[in-house]
């Protein structure tokens, strides 16, 4: 296990090394000159130009302006906006609202997509496995923001029962509409899955040889089918915890919360190119982070895997 | 010579000493009263019938059962029927409706639908439902070549680095996990700022497979690694078989049922992504016709007439529902295990 590990964290290195460089490059591959943008209207003072874009390091070759960036990073010495606020006091401002988001949203599908999810196989065919699986397809034709704007719309301004939008430091119930719009499609595609998942183990071998054994029917579904069923979803859920961060770009806009996504999604229109590397580098680490819980869970969950 | 026919000699004796041996045995088993083993004749029981196979019916294959069981399969009528019917849309619009989309007088603003307006008029005063039905040719095209794309782009990745193994597949698969680690719409936003100007639907697609082909890479991968140790390739090895032929005529063959299963269900996401790109305002520019603008554009009007946000979302909703479904319908057929159930 502790070999294994240390080969999955030494294969992340290039990994994170890889897509730093990879948004990098794209980022500073924009169109535009942030430091004729500084100047506005106003003739460009060369002397002045120079000096902020020394001070960027805008004048060096693009390969040391990564390294360098590299090189504060691991300090978590993000530099400057290019409006003059250190990137690392944006990113702590903004960063807070979003986890909390996230997790309000992570633990709102998970909960609920799993329960749906084994509600639906276990009783397949049933009228409410019907009506579970075409609410389901639906969350997932729909687009996030129309769902978005719909619940915005009626829960929100018809029915009075959430709060419109959020402002700052919003709390759980200004919170509860967005989650549920950013973690809405997910939890369809958890019910999917692990309704699938259940009714094709419910009719495996060794799932009649719990039976021949006389084992109970609770404990045939949940020390047998359950966890073996439930697998695929913790995988999934685990990815989706570090793609929720960055999804939470559409949410966050229609119920206008200043978190991650906000900041990004301005950063990359205003071409603060500095903020959008430093964040799209913080959301890798998590990304990657979460997707070696999740093999480490596997072990935990089925006895069968085992590292070496 | 004669060592040959020595050998010969020998066999023959071998096999009349089987025979011999057998039918000795058989004969000595004494049968007692009651033990008699009982052999329906062939005239009670006509075995030969059911057991009868017809030789010169084609043979059957995995895409022939798949076809018999999709026949069969009412989620695939229903979403074969929808598919044809948004295709049909997509490539004639013209026949649905006469007037251009991108004809839209003020004086019309947001007035009710009536006949030969249907759908009524958004605040600009279109038509919405003629940009309704011509927006289906655009959420279509970038569905359906994104999809290309990204299989062709997945399955060359993910096929090499499976077939190969070793260092190709280390760094194929590093490859994978970094364009993987960037967020979808994240990265096409950033993307997407360099081609503002640009106002074909190429930028959305190639946006679109740029940080798409990454799961079909991955499945693809897993998928030839797990029919490259099948039996059958091992056979065809031992038979002479080179490498490249057996990637051609057994490995691909047998690992594109899951392929067309991620990218028939992936084609609906697709839709959605160029819609909610569309919603961030960096998508498709506004002369385009396409059904995320449309309902980006409703969106400031949802409190007072929410039905011109209703049209184009029911129609995006309907088209993706329709794949999604093609996708259940297909990966049923495709894989048999889950056809059991």
């Amino acid at each position: 296990m502790g070999k294994y590990l240390l080969r999955r964290i030494l294969q992340m290195i290039p990994v994170v090394l890889g897509t730093t460089l990879l948004v990098y490059a794209l980022v500073f591959a924009l169109p535009g000159d942030p430091v004729k943008a500084m100047f506005g209207d106003k003739p460009i003072n060369q002397a002045v130009a120079a000096q902020i874009r020394a001070e960027y390091n805008l004048d060096k070759p693009f390969i040391i302006q990564y390294l360098l960036f590299l090189k504060n990073a691991l300090t978590l010495n993000f530099g400057n906006t290019f409006a003059g606020q250190p990137v690392i006091d944006e990113i702590a401002r903004a960063f807070p609202v979003t986890i909390k988001l996230g997790l309000m949203a992570f633990v709102f599908e998970a909960l609920f997509g799993v329960v749906f999810g084994i509600i639906s196989g276990l009783k397949k065919g049933k009228w409410y496995d019907a009506v579970i699986l075409i609410v389901s397809l639906l969350l997932i034709s729909v687009p996030t923001f129309v769902t978005g704007f719909l619940m915005q719309y009626f829960i929100g301004v018809k029915w009075h029962l959430l709060p419109v939008t959020a402002g700052n430091d919003p709390g759980f119930l200004d919170l509860l509409m967005p989650a549920m719009v950013l973690g809405s499609v997910s939890m369809a595609y958890i019910i999917r899955l692990s309704r699938s998942e259940i009714s094709s183990n419910i009719s495996e071998d060794y799932v009649r040889t719990a039976r021949a054994k006389g084992m109970t029917n609770r404990s045939v579904i949940v020390r047998h089918v359950l966890r073996n069923s439930m697998i695929p979803v913790i995988t999934y859920l685990g990815q989706d915890l570090g793609a929720l961060m960055g999804g939470a770009m559409i949410s966050e806009t229609i119920f206008n919360i200043h978190g991650i996504g906000f900041l990004t999604y301005q950063s990359i229109l205003k071409g603060e190119s500095n903020m959008v590397v430093s964040i799209v580098t913080l959301l890798t680490l998590i990304f990657v982070v979460c997707n070696l819980v999740v093999d480490m869970l596997y072990a935990v969950l089925d006895p069968r895997i085992r590292y070496a | 010579m004669s060592d040959k026919n020595h050998q010969d000699d020998d066999m023959t004796d071998f096999a009349m000493n089987e025979t011999s041996r057998s039918s000795v045995t058989s004969g000595t088993g004494t049968v007692l009263p009651g033990q008699e083993r009982y052999v329906a004749s062939l005239d009670e029981t006509p075995l030969h019938e059911v057991d009868s196979m017809d030789e010169s019916a084609p043979a059957s294959n995995m895409w022939t059962d798949a076809w018999r069981t999709l026949r069969r399969n009412p989620l695939f009528i229903v979403a074969g029927v929808l598919i044809v019917f948004i295709v049909f849309v997509a490539l004639f619009p013209g026949v649905f409706t006469h007037q251009n989309p991108n004809y839209c007088q003020l004086e019309h603003s947001l007035e009710k639908g009536g006949p030969g307006h249907p759908f009524g008029y958004d605040t600009q005063g279109c038509d919405v439902f003629t940009r309704t039905v011509y927006g289906t040719r655009t959420s279509l095209s970038v569905g359906l070549l994104t999809t290309l794309l990204v299989v062709i782009v997945g399955t060359l990745i993910g096929g090499l680095a499976g077939f190969f193994g070793g260092w190709i597949d280390a760094v194929l698969s590093r490859f994978t996990d970094i364009f993987m680690a960037i967020p979808m719409l994240l990265g096409a936003i950033v993307v997407l700022q360099m081609f503002r100007t640009s106002s074909s639907i190429w930028k959305i697609v190639l946006v679109l497979t740029l940080f798409g082909w990454t799961q079909t890479a991955r499945i693809a991968r897993s998928s030839v690694l797990e029919t490259k140790n099948l039996e059958f390739n091992t056979a065809s090895t031992a038979l002479g078989s080179t490498p490249l032929r057996n990637l051609v005529r057994h490995i691909l063959p047998n690992s594109v049922a899951s392929i067309i299963v991620v990218g028939t269900t992936s084609l609906g996401s697709y839709i959605v992504s160029e819609a909610t790109l569309s919603f961030l305002g960096i998508g498709l520019p506004s002369t385009t016709v396409s059904w995320g603008g449309d309902i980006s554009n409703a969106q400031a009007i949802l409190r007072t007439d929410p039905s011109v946000l209703f049209y184009p979302s029911a129609a995006l909703a309907i088209t993706v529902l329709a794949f999604i479904m093609m996708g259940d319908a297909v990966k049923d057929a495709l894989d048999p295990k889950s056809r059991t159930a």
